[in-house]
């Protein structure tokens, strides 16, 4: 059975990011010097044809685009300048957005005023919320609320409040992203692959989705590990900082200024240390624009790296003004960190940049169960 | 018939003949045969030194035949020739024996490498008792040409030589010059309009006081030979006088392969399925329409059709390649918005400009896709009812290893470039050979890729093999300049090796004159016998070798030079 080619799909992939897709003649170089690139998952060669013939099926069944780590060295050795390796991160984001069953992730990454739009909402529903909101559930900014050298975060923004939106956020969040990777796995091994994977496989292999997730050793395989490291650091420590915010909120936002050498301070400290340092890579080589990798920066690409920066310096300001006690500084910056934590989650996770954390170590899974596959 | 005094002589050649061949041992095996009258050997025979060393011998002791046992013939015979000449004796009286590339280069035995020199040596010291002066000829030259074709390649000749003020007799079949390039639209990779090139240059021929133009004119017959021809020329049917020229240029081109007779494409069954030539007559006409009058939304474009399949023709056609980038900048002008596939088997970009011009192409949003020439053709079938296309492509994708389906409104055939079927007759007149594709064949593929075996007569253009307009017209000034410089000789040189017919005992069968490739046979009606014509004779011996009466000897190759050169080469027994 043969499959339509559809030439209006670029019109769709140029939106996500897609330069010259016509540049590329197969010679097959970048494929040849992949690190990653292995029998059965060849890319990026022919992930490329398949976009220029715009076959819309095997390229959603395709698991390829997010087993690249983008190190960039395709892109180098292209003799035709096709820039390989942003054609595969062009890829992840359309990939991301037919996950995505909202339709959500599609406007947010051809529209930069609908993404726009819904961080600002969010935004300004964070502020109503503590201005607006919490006074009216009778937690009013009272004068020993607001005095000099009384910070008294709990007080101002309760924990178990707090405690219960951060839950219904990760809830909506999981719900989502869970829905999408149903989704991709229909499509990867299901649909189009039209593959069979026995349940035991399926068990058998799940050590590699944990594997993924802590410590990206197929990123690794690149030649160049510098970004391994700082993308690392950036993970572990976001990561901890959102295990620690949303499971463990009552031992970490305390009233008490605890001791340097608490695990509450050091584990603060230290994913404080792991998103700078990798937003640091990120950001200056973005501007640079000296490494391959980064010399195409989508809007989405900022965005992100914008809305975390935020959050991080926000984040630090909490911590300096409470520890010098300014109680109105302090609520100032808490309400700040809130209002870009809240819309950089609920966009950046389930329908952006940010879901590729979930996306990429189950591609790694999902690519395991394709080898034990037995055609259905 | 003088006694033979032969002098023999031995060449080193440095080391090439030296280092496999005891160059001593060979010349004092050869001093003591029958009329050898001396036996030398010397470094470099070829050298001013060398030659001289010859010349002095022949002076000194009356010396009547030479022998030099060197390398090929078709290196130095001319040379030693010239040698003999100075010194006084015909050079026909000299015969050279091959110890190089026929032995020092091919052996590794020094020993067997000396006896076989010595076999060769004696071989053609043997021949040489029996060689006969022969007589050097030529004949004045005709200043005018016969150009037999109209398109760019005979045009550009005609100019070219009428330009130099020599008359041109131009005769076309068709009712109009310009040839296949007066259909061309642009032209590749400049896209310039091929119009604009040819409109001005059929104006200028046709005005030129020293071009005789013959439209709607076939050749009949051509007699004569180099520098004196005649020619019947027939205008609608009707015989022409007779006209007289020295040089002739065939430029008869090619015609496009038609693709009717492959099943998968269903050329003449869906209306817009077109050749490359009929796609140019839309483009030429400004409008680039389906049959229904509609524009077409998808357009594909299937190169290499007829061509580098064994089915059809193996060979390439070189230029479809580069024809059918240059639609897509024609068809991306006209319909900015069309789908444009470019399904092709390899693509070649082999000239000047033309890789970059592949390279700009792809940035004209078309889609490549590839298929296996020698494997699967692709299938062109009507479109299912609801489909938003008149036609459907299926094809294995080679890129991708995808079997696909290509939606398309307008399919362009991008057709292989044939030899003519109907020029067997100008074949058959100029005496011109075809290779097995039915081009004409050049007398060397690359030191005389112009001229053809048969003296006076040139090929230019795409009758020789298809090619490019700069290569046809290259092609063209490059004929056009070796017959000027002919006409400015006002004689050429003829071959002296002929054949000769012994009168008396022709039968009269006429095998030899159907076995001539250079019709310099012909039947005496009165005499009853063949006779040949000199200056068409090129010594192949072809007629020789079928007489059955023996009735025909080759000059310089008679049968007694023969049997002795071979009872010499077996004389020795070691």
């Amino acid at each position: 059975m043969s499959v339509r080619v559809q030439p209006e799909l670029r019109n769709q992939l140029i939106q996500f990011g897609i330069g010259d897709w016509n540049a590329c003649y197969h010679c097959g170089t970048c494929t040849a010097q992949c690190p990653l690139s292995e029998e059965g998952f060849l890319f990026p060669r022919k992930k490329i044809r398949l976009m220029q013939m715009g076959l819309k099926n095997e390229l959603e069944a395709s698991v390829e685009p997010w087993l690249c780590y983008y190190c960039g060295d395709c892109s180098t050795s292209c003799p035709r300048d096709a820039n390989p390796g942003e054609l595969m991160m062009s890829l992840r984001r359309y990939l991301t957005s037919i996950y995505d069953w909202t339709g959500m992730s599609k406007k947010f990454y051809t529209s930069e005023l609908w993404e726009l739009g819904f961080i600002i909402a969010f935004a300004a529903l964070v502020v109503l919320s503590f201005l607006i909101v919490l006074p009216s559930m009778g937690y009013h900014f009272t004068r020993e609320l607001t005095a000099e050298g009384g910070v008294q975060v709990n007080a101002f923004a309760p924990i178990h409040v707090v405690e219960t939106f951060d839950w219904t956020m990760a809830a909506i969040v999981a719900s989502l992203l869970i829905s999408n990777i149903l989704r991709m796995y229909y499509k990867i091994i299901w649909k189009y692959g039209n593959m069979k994977v026995s349940i035991w496989v399926h068990i058998r292999e799940f050590w590699l989705l944990i594997l993924n997730f802590t410590v990206q050793p197929k990123f690794n395989k690149c030649d160049d590990k510098r970004y391994w490291l700082s993308h690392w650091f950036l993970m572990s420590g976001y990561t901890i900082m959102f295990i620690v915010i949303v499971v463990y909120l009552p031992w970490f936002q305390t009233e008490k200024i605890l001791p340097v050498w608490h695990p509450q301070r050091l584990l603060g400290y230290y994913a404080t240390f792991g998103l700078l340092f990798g937003l640091f890579v990120a950001i200056i080589g973005r501007i640079q624009r000296k490494d391959i990798k980064f010399l195409f920066s989508h809007i989405s690409d900022w965005l992100f790296l914008a809305m975390l920066t935020l959050t991080a310096i926000t984040g630090i300001l909490i911590h300096i003004f409470r520890i010098t006690g300014m109680p109105v500084a302090t609520y100032i910056s808490y309400i700040a960190h809130m209002s870009v934590l809240v819309p950089m989650i609920l966009i950046e996770v389930p329908f952006s940049k940010w879901s590729h954390l979930a996306y990429r170590p189950f591609a790694v899974y999902f690519q395991q169960l394709k080898k034990y596959a037995v055609p259905r | 018939m003088e006694e033979p005094r032969i002098g023999v002589y031995v060449c080193w050649c440095g080391t090439n003949i030296s280092k496999m061949v005891d160059v001593e041992a060979v010349t004092k095996e050869v001093s003591t045969l029958p009329s050898v009258v001396l036996s030398k050997n010397y470094k470099y025979m070829c050298s001013d030194p060398g030659q001289d060393l010859i010349i002095k011998d022949i002076k000194s002791h009356n010396l009547n035949r030479v022998v030099v046992a060197a390398c090929s013939p078709r290196l130095h015979e001319l040379t030693f020739r010239n040698a003999c000449e100075k010194a006084g004796i015909n050079p026909y009286l000299f015969e050279m024996a091959n110890i190089r590339e026929q032995d020092s280069w091919v052996h590794t035995d020094r020993t067997e490498a000396t006896k076989k020199a010595i076999d060769l040596v004696i071989a053609a010291i043997r021949r040489v008792r029996y060689h006969e002066s022969l007589q050097k000829r030529s004949v004045n030259v005709d200043p005018s040409t016969l150009i037999i074709g109209g398109g760019i390649s005979g045009m550009t000749a005609a100019l070219e030589i009428a330009n130099a003020g020599k008359k041109v007799f131009l005769i076309e079949k068709a009712d109009h010059l310009g040839g296949q390039v007066a259909r061309f639209d642009l032209t590749f990779p400049h896209l310039s309009s091929a119009q604009q090139m040819i409109g001005p240059m059929i104006q200028r021929v046709e005005n030129h006081p020293m071009i005789n133009v013959y439209l709607n004119t076939e050749l009949k017959e051509v007699k004569g030979y180099i520098g004196n021809f005649t020619a019947r020329l027939q205008f609608m049917g009707v015989e022409q006088p007779e006209i007289t020229f020295g040089n002739i240029i065939a430029a008869v081109g090619l015609k496009p392969f038609d693709p009717s007779v492959i099943e998968e494409y269903s050329y003449g069954k869906f209306p817009d399925v077109i050749t490359s030539l009929e796609f140019e007559d839309k483009l030429r006409a400004g409008r680039i329409l389906t049959k229904y009058g509609k524009e077409p939304r998808n357009v594909a474009i299937i190169h290499c059709v007829g061509s580098r399949n064994k089915k059809y023709h193996e060979y390439c056609s070189r230029v479809c390649c580069m024809v059918a980038l240059k639609f897509v900048h024609e068809i991306r002008a006209a319909l900015p918005d069309a789908n444009i596939f470019e399904i092709y088997a390899d693509m070649r970009a082999y000239g000047k400009g033309h890789e970059e011009f592949y390279a700009m192409t792809t940035h004209k949003q078309i889609i490549f896709l590839m298929y296996d020439q020698q494997k699967r053709l692709p299938v062109i079938s009507e479109a299912h009812r609801d489909d938003d296309c008149n036609m459907l492509i299926e094809m294995n994708e080679l890129l991708s290893g995808i079997d696909i389906e290509v939606p398309v409104d307008m399919v362009i055939l991008m057709v292989n470039m044939e030899a003519h079927d109907n020029v067997k007759e100008v074949v058959r007149a100029i005496g011109v050979s075809l290779c097995g594709n039915q081009f004409f064949i050049e007398k060397h593929p690359k030191l005389d890729p112009v001229a053809t075996t048969t003296g006076g007569v040139y090929i230019v253009g795409t009758c020789q093999g298809p090619k490019d307009i700069p290569d046809s017209v290259a092609q063209a000034k490059a004929a056009a300049a070796r017959i000027l410089g002919t006409i400015a000789q006002g004689s050429v040189a003829v071959e002296v090796t002929t054949a000769v017919v012994n009168e008396s005992l022709c039968c009269g069968c006429q095998t030899c004159i159907s076995v001539c490739p250079y019709t310099a046979l012909s039947y005496d009606e009165i005499k009853k016998a063949s006779v040949v014509n000199e200056v068409l004779c090129k010594g192949c011996g072809t007629c020789g070798g079928c007489c059955p009466a023996g009735a025909i000897t080759s000059k310089h190759f008679t049968d007694r030079q023969i049997l002795s050169e071979i009872e010499g080469i077996m004389s020795m027994s070691y």
